[in-house]
């Protein structure tokens, strides 16, 4: 009986929520609100927060310059977090709950790919409009979503910057050897790297891929310290960057450069290395050192956004906080163009939205993927993260080649 | 041909760990009939223990040792003797719960003291190495290879020869008779339970050598566990190292098969899990009970 009447009222609440509006709808008084369900706790935790704090950095920057205008109307801004616990599917829940029982206007993407794929699906089946900041795989972007925008540079770019550094310099690094991840991003990465490798005339001598629950990769090392590569790529995350760095040393493998998709742009790196970390090169989606001239309507400069940051929160500007910041000003850009607060009016803003910020170009193609930013590349160079490539926002040269074990 | 010798060297070495690894576990197991899911986070506790010592007091990692067997041994002690004794002898299902409870209470505790970050124990001597002929040997892992089979000497030795290394095996032959000889079995378990946490935050100490720290390293490292003691053969020492040293030299060569099949590239190295485990069912499929485990009546 219990039970038949839990599902009776089950079916009703399912009944209600279907019935219920889900566009358009009205901002409470002059605000626009948007929703974002963010890793608060959880293992991504950290990452969620520096995500929460570009969205806060932005919020209260537009409300104490007049809000956002609006077919000549001024709007304040509003964000209503949920903590997704860094789980997938809390994180599409509490996504339905903001669209459906909040009635926000807009969503702002959650922390990762995983969440940020099953986010999306949600955006597209009630047609709000996410504009995620944190989520690179090009999976969320190749199933036909209309509704969500990625601000990042695809996964496929991430280590391009840094064959094209090594291809320029003396003397030129000719050949490449790629290890990577058994999971999707890391793959991802490895075939742009391969790819980009080979149509430039690089020759890939060696590529393996480990599943990404390896705690010891020293047989891959074995083998790829035999073909002596001129640059050591690594498709991975901060653990196998870090079982990868430490696996060369024990090895004495020597190139000319060492790269890595994810790791020393993350003081985490740095900190456990040591000495070991110095001459490294990572693939960033931003650093504070970009010389971009941003459009107005918010910090032109990376200098004077990462001033703020500083400031507000006491840290260096991450970029996890720009490209979060980022996704943000699509919104303003793309809500100022389209007059209207209507999602799929946005939405088709959004589209077409084509505006340099602080953080780079603003632009994505039809799959919502902004594939016109390149990437930064970085290097740890005395322990300290210094951009290098491309050379028009480089704050630093790089240190090329590498020099051997022991004296870095 | 170099390779292989260079092969056989990394699966010795990262073998040697495994062992170590599953040691605790597999004595938990085969004396308490637990398994015991919380292994894996005594491991992590083991592995920030080395990291809070080096970094607060510069202590050498592998000085570190002894405090972490002492500090997880009372740990152990004291979570048989207050919360899994009521449970013992409790169906298998039971204990598995609540030592799932204890391993995700153990993890957010970490989560809230130590972070979400990535940490490492780099000494001076990190990457120091040597070659022989034409094969490297890095010294932290040879290092951790000699303690390891030190610590499995004296577990083994401790075990044959003293008292209450005697009574501990005498429990798991038949706990009446040897509660009628006056053993005092809830001891043993203490004890046992004790040893298995203990030897899990040595396993911990030097994994933290070559592996980066995060609360949740544990699960990995739980698995592993898991295909090495049943691997070697449940509950005893020699299970546990031979177990170990087969796992790491397998996946050591696993990493350089490389064949293409109709155009299909296949990978070893990716395939490096599935490899280990089909090498697990051929054992379990010729020699039941591990391949130094005793049949059982």
């Amino acid at each position: 009986m219990k039970l038949r009447v839990t599902a009776a009222l089950g079916a009703l609440a399912l009944c209600a929520s279907l019935a219920a509006p889900s566009a358009p709808v009205s901002a409470a008084g002059d605000v626009i609100v948007f929703g974002s369900p963010v890793s608060l706790t959880g293992n991504l935790t950290k990452e969620g927060h520096l995500t929460q704090e570009g969205y806060d950095l932005w919020k209260n920057y537009v409300n104490a310059h007049g809000g956002i205008k609006v077919a000549g109307k001024s709007y304040k801004v509003e964000i209503k977090y949920y903590d997704d616990e860094s789980k997938n599917d809390t994180s599409a829940q509490l996504a339905e709950r903001l669209i459906d029982q909040d009635h926000v206007n807009f969503l702002l993407g959650p922390y990762g790919s995983g969440t940020s794929f099953t986010v999306a699906q949600i955006a597209e089946r009630k047609k709000i409009p996410m504009v995620e900041g944190n989520g690179a795989a090009e999976k969320i972007f190749n199933q036909g979503f209309k509704y969500t925008f990625g601000v990042l540079s695809p996964a496929k770019r991430y280590l391009e910057g840094i064959l094209e550094m090594a291809r320029a310099q003396k003397p030129a690094a000719q050949t490449v050897a790629i290890t990577a991840a058994s999971d999707a991003f890391s793959q991802e990465v490895a075939a742009g790297a391969a790819a980009y490798a080979t149509s430039h005339g690089m020759k890939v001598v060696y590529s393996n891929k480990y599943p990404d629950t390896a705690t010891d990769v020293s047989s891959i090392i074995s083998a790829l310290k035999q073909t002596n590569p001129d640059v050591i790529l690594n498709a991975g995350h901060l653990q196998d960057a870090l079982l990868v760095q430490k696996g060369l040393k024990e090895q004495n493998v020597l190139a000319k450069a060492y790269g890595y998709s994810v790791g020393p742009d993350t003081p985490d790196f740095a900190n456990a290395l040591g000495k070991d970390a110095n001459g490294v090169f990572g693939g960033a989606q931003w650093s504070d050192a970009v010389k971009y001239r941003g459009a107005p309507g918010f910090y032109t400069s990376a200098r004077e956004y990462a001033k703020a940051i500083d400031s507000t929160y006491h840290h260096r500007a991450d970029y996890h906080n720009a490209e979060s910041t980022a996704a943000c000003l699509a919104f303003q850009y793309a809500i100022e163009q389209a007059g209207s607060l209507d999602p799929a009016k946005v939405r088709d803003a959004l589209a077409k939205l084509d505006v340099t910020t602080f953080y780079g170009i603003l632009k994505f193609d039809n799959r919502g993927l902004n594939v016109y930013k390149p990437m930064v590349v970085n290097q740890i160079q005395n322990g300290r993260l210094t951009t290098v490539w491309p050379q028009f926002t480089a704050d630093g040269k790089p240190k090329y080649p590498t020099l051997a074990w022991g004296q870095r | 041909m170099h390779l292989i010798a260079q092969d056989l060297v990394n699966g010795i070495l990262a073998g040697g760990i495994l062992a170590v690894v599953a040691l605790g576990f597999s004595l938990v197991w085969g004396i308490m009939n637990i398994i015991n899911l919380a292994h894996g986070a005594f491991i992590m506790l083991g592995a920030y223990t080395t990291y809070q010592l080096f970094t607060a007091f510069h202590v050498d990692p592998f000085l570190s040792l002894p405090v972490s067997f002492v500090l997880l041994f009372a740990l152990g002690y004291l979570i048989q003797r207050f919360i899994m004794n009521w449970v013992a002898r409790a169906p298998v299902l039971t204990t598995f719960l609540l030592t799932f409870g204890l391993a995700l209470l153990i993890v957010n505790i970490a989560l809230n003291v130590w972070t979400g970050d990535t940490r490492g124990v780099t000494t001076a001597y990190s990457g120091a190495n040597f070659t022989l002929g034409d094969v490297t040997v890095p010294w932290t892992k040879l290092f951790t290879l000699v303690a390891a089979l030190a610590i499995t000497g004296v577990m083994h030795l401790w075990l044959t020869r003293s008292k209450t290394g005697r009574a501990i095996r005498a429990t798991s032959m038949d706990i009446g008779a040897a509660q009628l000889s006056g053993v005092r079995v809830t001891e043993i378990y203490a004890i046992v339970f004790g040893l298995g946490a203990g030897l899990a935050g040595v396993a911990g100490t030097l994994i933290s050598l070559s592996y980066a720290l995060n609360p949740t390293m544990g699960d990995l490292f739980l698995i592993k566990a898991f295909v090495v003691c049943v691997l070697g053969g449940l509950g005893s020492v020699q299970g546990a190292l031979v177990g170990g040293l087969v796992y790491g030299i397998v996946e050591a060569f696993a990493t350089q098969i490389d064949v293409t099949i109709g155009g299909q590239h296949i990978s070893g190295s990716g395939l490096q899990d599935a490899i280990a485990l089909v090498v697990l069912l051929i054992v379990l499929i010729v020699r039941p009970t591990g391949i130094m485990g005793k049949a059982t009546a």
